[in-house]
């Protein structure tokens, strides 16, 4: 672990502009200067090998234990306009993909670099817009040239060329393939190799191609479509970057699922739970959903399970002061009352109501989205009753479509058509929470095989962690959910990155030459030292990436880096020396198996978070001056601002 | 404890012109606004100093509300600014430049104060005059017959707001979509006064700029609420619009009192009510059930499970096209029972879906000019640029309408009117300057200043240290790159600002802002085949120089400026 600590980025001027205010500052590359030294908090989040790094508060002297550049982001107090639009644009990397804001980061300072190079050598901010966007297009060309079907993947080493897997057209329909119509694409597209037959036990005559002739016998045995899982299971490892643990959770995650829908990932019906007090191989994946409940709520569930449950859902707090949202209380009622109020609580007279509903209706599960009242839970406790909170609202819905029932906003709303059936409870002992402050017991809700829902149960000793491996296990999930929706995965470990650097230089050249021989001038040549400059900017992550694993200098990444690039003239090949140089350190903790093993990357997260890195250049390499609203004269004069 | 202060003495500055402060003030913003202006422009970061939520822009409507003066000069122009752009939308850039270099050069010049108001009326009045002459060598007739034109003046509104990072590819298209969103909302074959319809302008972030549409009717986002069963697709649907709150809560009381006896339940009783609206709703066989504000969950529920439409929240922006486009008579009370002329009509409901945003697509069941365009960028930054550049663009559309030109945009414009008012006012000096009540000279150098503001704020177009250029024959605008070397010059220029001249041997330029013999900037063959590629509008242009000449005047007849000193003397 890494004490680092970080404050504002140290290097970087207040520009300034400001309301009351405003400044123009004629030193303008200012805002991108202050980008590359934010990005530079992303450099030990790249690869395999994640430090932690410890962001502590001087004046509350509290800290947080941080693994991810999100988190990062998310723990720092960010007053200038550039660190708020970088902490904008990585939120909602975050939000969608749930992975790459590292990378996005660490490009955006790579060419926030670059570009303040172009800068300096007098290149307007025009034509280096025009030959970033044009380096974009090459890059967006060569990811999509060399992503990978996953419907080609999962073969073993020797059939696998790359020649061949994509050539041949295998991921071409949008609609949701069945299984047969997938089989006959694997057929056309690959009847060079030729055919076994798989699957001897044969309920379903399917021809497999190559890809599968080879199955690993303990997926096979454990999984009811083989080539699926052993697919999955393929592409995982490639995509787990480092992060293998997590990995093996969501890759046992996916075949739970592929009972029910295959091809796809669907994380929405993936829970999490966090059990502290456990070492951390305890973690598991258990199909249903899994929830700590206190001792008294445990003993209810005790008393319900194996038997089938009626189940409410409740989308909103259990409670009688709850109402929707858009209701507003009046503040002018005044309540009159003829005699005086014998204690009749209203809080208990709205419970005995709603308890009585839910014996009549005969409910003895109520899951609910909210928040529900410590005396609702008691009252239906000793009715035998038990109340979840805190559900998800997509879990809510899982069951809801699972159980029929109808989510609605009020207990007092429920009627029969609402009330969902057939759910179980199970108690996992092996799960209970040992936290010294409270005990918990976990309890399993699930409806009989067929929702698809399943928990991811993490653990760890270390409180401090569980943020970061709870992050590393959504991360997981969420680049093989992309991997299985586009159909198609790079290849990693820097291999993509080299390719685009080879067609960046390339393209560089050509417009060096141009600009010779014909008229073209100075607008060409700009443009291959953009390009240029750009393809460094690829570089220094690929051997950021390299120097992060611990194994190599700086100098002597570089060196690999340029080396590759010169023997090769930027075949796919290079892809396996480098992630053999990149894993070196990872050979002897694990099999030896890893020193071939494939590193992917996800199509759309990276193409998705290299635009979002150029876009937020773009905005900053465009901007001249920070327009600051509400300052006052007196900071604004210590400052150095220029009030309007 | 109130206590009383004793009031100071008010401040009074004399001739605020003079003073260095208000000066700088002045320059500074200049500076803000010169460097936004135009394609190239610099963008600007506006945020609140405790680290709130940034806005990238280059659009003067947002970036001139942000700021806020203890210089009551910055604040008159400001405002004069943010008033033309609230009527016009475009040129409130250029409004800004040019007044504020108006300031600045009539400081310079050094002329009367009262002189150079004059001279400024003087100068606005022949540049008005002209450009409302049929033989205008500047404009271009709108001709609606081909959607060329109309495009390449959205076009130019467009690409002139480079916060929206977009590609050409993109811009084109953005801009096609706000011609067809403008033609959509022009009603056809109505007779009697003619309305102009509405759009709706939806954002979808994540998603490429290219994926934007424009659709006829209306879209309602729905996200994570619906439940369409689109079995049912009638040619009709009856729907009911609520304007009034139907959360089931007692609505607003002001500063009066309710009192309630004990034991009766407000809450259930308003819900009664409103469940028996829904029963009448559903009785009246009503497909679509929308309210403005919330609707109690219950009445969801009960409408839902009778197969019944429901769209709650939907916004009081929204409340105006929805009128038009079913007829609808909004409800704004649910304390009486439903009346039939209360319905409105919708024809075909299909569901869209645009990323993660899912939207009810309603179409009017008569004609009706509404339609609404879905507009999708990248990021939230781009994107709300983008929306606010689509609405400045359709409003500039429609001021077509009204006065069917353009004028030349990339500053030729400017330049031509320079090149114009110069030879137009060299050639009558002396009846002039009688008229005026000035001297000849001044009448020369007032006229000098105004037309080198014009130039300047051509000029300002550039920002990548290129210089611009005037031809002598037609007096349009050009620019050439910084790295090109003086005397190749003449090769490197392709086409003038708008893209109607083209460079060529037989012409001859000269510097912006250098001295150059008057001539009368030529007309271009009309028969000519090439048609402009920017175009500004003629009304928002014409008001703006207005504006700005004005502005300008009143700036310069400013001769105190009084201040309560107050709130210094205590702070």
């Amino acid at each position: 672990m890494k004490h680092v600590n970080i404050s504002p980025p140290s290097t970087v001027q207040t520009p300034a502009v400001m309301l009351r205010s405003t400044v123009i500052n004629p030193r303008q590359p200012v805002g991108l200067q202050e980008l590359a030294a934010l990005a530079a908090v992303a450099h030990s989040s790249l690869g395999p090998d994640k430090r932690y790094k410890f962001i502590q508060d001087d004046t509350s002297g509290e800290s947080a234990l941080v693994c991810s550049c999100f988190r990062i982001f998310e723990n720092l107090e960010l007053s200038s306009a550039v660190a708020q639009l970088v902490h904008e644009t990585v939120q909602a990397q975050q939000k969608v993909y749930n992975t790459g804001s590292g990378c996005l980061l660490f490009l955006a300072g790579a060419w926030s670099r670059a570009a303040l190079e172009c800068v300096h050598r007098g290149i307007s901010v025009s034509r280096i817009i025009s030959g970033m966007s044009d380096g974009f297009d090459i890059c967006v060309d060569v990811l999509r040239k060399c992503s990978i079907s996953t419907d080609g993947l999962g073969a073993v080493k020797p059939y696998s060329c790359t020649t061949t897997s994509h050539g041949l057209g295998l991921q071409v329909s949008k609609e949701p393939i069945t299984e047969d119509s997938r089989a006959s694409l694997h057929l056309r597209g690959t009847t060079s190799v030729g055919h076994k037959t798989l699957n001897p036990s044969g309920h379903r005559k399917i021809k497999l191609s190559r890809h599968f002739c080879q199955p690993d016998s303990k997926n096979v045995s454990t999984a009811p479509q083989p080539h699926q899982v052993f697919n999955v299971a393929h592409i995982a490892e490639g995509l787990s970057h480092g992060c293998v643990r997590a990995m093996n959770l969501v890759v046992e995650a996916v075949k739970l699922h592929q009972d029910v829908s295959c091809s796809t990932f669907d994380v929405t019906k993936v829970v999490t739970c966090v059990v502290p007090g456990l070492p951390e191989e305890r973690a598991c994946v258990l199909p249903g959903c899994i929830v700590l409940l206190s001792d008294e709520q445990a003993s209810v569930a005790h008393h319900l399970k194996d038997q089938p449950l009626k189940v409410a859902l409740i989308n909103g707090d259990l409670s009688h002061t709850f109402r929707h949202l858009g209701f507003s209380r009046p503040a002018g009622v005044q309540h009159v009352s003829e005699q005086l109020a014998l204690g009749s609580d209203e809080e208990e007279v709205w419970t005995v109501k709603v308890v009585a509903l839910l014996l009549n209706l005969e409910v003895n599960l109520i899951l609910v989205s909210g928040l529900a009242s410590e005396k609702v839970i008691q009252h239906c406790c000793r009715r035998r009753v038990l109340v979840v909170d805190k559900v998800k609202a997509s879990i809510l819905k899982a069951f809801a479509d699972a159980t029929a029932g109808v989510p609605v906003t009020y207990a007092t709303q429920l009627t029969k058509h609402c009330v969902g059936t057939g759910v179980k409870v199970e108690i996992r002992r092996d799960l209970g929470g040992g936290s010294e402050r409270k005990s918990s017991t976990a309890v399993n809700i699930s409806t009989g095989g067929n929702s698809g829902l399943f928990t991811v149960i993490l653990t760890s000793c270390v409180r401090g962690k569980l943020q970061a491996l709870e992050d590393q296990f959504w991360a997981c999930a969420y680049r093989l959910h992309h991997a299985l929706k586009d159909r198609a995965v790079l290849p990693g470990a820097g291999a993509t990155e080299m390719l685009c650097v080879h067609h960046l230089r390339q393209r560089a050249v050509t417009a060096y030459s141009t600009q010779e021989s014909s008229a073209g001038g100075a607008a060409d040549l700009d443009r291959g030292v953009v390009l240029h400059l750009m393809a460094d900017g690829l570089i220094d992550y690929i051997s950021t990436v390299m120097v992060n694993t611990g194994r190599v200098s700086k100098v002597r990444a570089r060196t690999v880096v340029s080396q590759q690039l010169q023997e090769h003239d930027g075949h796919v090949d290079i892809a396996a020396k480098l992630s053999q140089l990149m894993l070196e350190g990872e050979n002897e903790d694990s099999d030896s198996k890893s020193s071939e093993m494939d590193v992917y990357d996800n199509v759309s997260v990276k193409q998705e978070a290299w635009r979002k890195a150029l876009d937020l250049l773009f905005l900053v390499l465009q901007t001249d001056a920070e327009v600051i609203t509400g300052v006052d004269q007196a900071t604004g004069a210590q400052e150095n601002l220029m009030m309007l | 404890m109130s206590r009383l202060v004793k009031k100071s003495p008010s401040l009074c500055v004399d001739l605020p012109l003079d003073n260095t402060d208000v000066c700088n003030k002045l320059r500074l913003l200049r500076q803000l606004m010169t460097s936004c202006y135009g394609p190239t422009g610099k963008l600007k970061l506006v945020h609140n100093n405790i680290g709130g939520h940034v806005v990238t822009t280059s659009t003067s409507s947002v970036l001139l509300a942000a700021i806020s003066s203890s210089q009551p000069l910055v604040n008159l122009i400001k405002t004069s600014v943010l008033n033309h752009v609230s009527r016009f939308s475009d040129c409130g850039l250029f409004a800004a430049c040019l007044c504020l270099d108006l300031i600045e050069q009539a400081k310079q010049s050094g002329l009367r104060g009262n002189v150079c108001i004059g001279l400024n009326r003087h100068f606005l009045a022949v540049c008005v005059s002209y450009l409302q002459r049929e033989d205008c060598c500047c404009k271009v007739k709108l001709d609606f017959c081909s959607s060329h034109n109309l495009i390449a003046l959205a076009r130019s509104v467009i690409s002139s707001k480079p916060a929206c990072l977009l590609t050409e590819q993109e811009t084109l298209h953005i801009s096609k979509l706000a011609v067809q969103a403008f033609l959509l909302t022009l009603p056809c074959d109505k007779p009697g006064t003619v309305s102009l319809g509405q759009t709706v302008t939806i954002c979808v972030e994540g998603h490429s700029v290219l994926n934007s549409a424009v659709f006829p009717g209306l879209l309602v986002d729905v996200t994570g609420v619906l439940c369409v069963n689109k079995s049912d697709n009638l040619s009709s649907h009856r729907m009911l619009l609520f304007s009034a709150s139907l959360a089931g809560d007692i609505p607003e009381l002001g500063e009066g009192i309710i009192e309630v006896s004990s034991g009766v339940d407000t809450d259930a009783r308003i819900l009664d009510q409103l469940l028996d609206l829904g029963k009448q709703a559903v009785e009246d066989d009503v497909k679509l059930f929308v309210c403005q504000k919330v609707i109690h969950p219950v009445l969801q529920h009960y409408l839902r499970s009778r197969g019944v439409i429901v769209i709650e929240r939907l916004g009081i922006t929204l409340m105006e096209p929805l009128i038009l486009l079913t007829g609808a008579h909004p409800v704004a009370t649910l304390h009486t029972s439903l009346q039939p002329k209360a319905y409105g009509k919708v024809r075909d409901l299909s569901i869209r879906q645009f990323g993660s945003k899912t939207l009810l697509h309603l179409l009017a069941h008569g004609e009706s000019a509404i339609c609404t365009m879905v507009l999708c960028h990248r990021n939230e930054t781009m994107l709300s640029e983008l929306k606010l550049v689509c609405q400045k663009t359709e409003h500039v559309l429609r001021l077509t309408l009204r006065e069917p030109y353009a004028l030349f945009g990339g500053g030729c414009t400017e330049t031509h009117l320079a090149a114009y008012v110069r030879h137009k006012c060299t050639d009558r000096v002396t009846e002039s300057a009688a008229v005026l009540g000035c001297s000849e000279s001044e009448y020369l150098l007032g006229m000098d200043r105004f037309c080198s503001s014009l130039e300047s704020v051509a000029k300002s177009l550039e920002h990548n240290g290129g210089n611009s250029l005037i031809d002598l024959t037609h007096a349009h605008n050009w620019t050439v790159h910084a790295d090109v070397m003086n005397r190749c010059v003449e090769g490197s220029l392709g086409f003038c600002g708008c893209g109607l001249v083209e460079g060529g041997s037989s012409k001859k330029w000269t510097y912006l802002n250098t001295k150059y013999a008057e001539f009368s900037p030529a007309a271009l063959t009309t028969d000519s085949p090439v048609q402009p590629r920017v175009l500004d509008s003629f009304t928002a242009k014409l008001n703006a120089l207005q504006v700005a000449v004005e502005t300008a005047n009143l700036a310069l007849d400013v001769r105190y400026i009084i201040k309560d000193v107050l709130d210094l003397a205590r702070f």
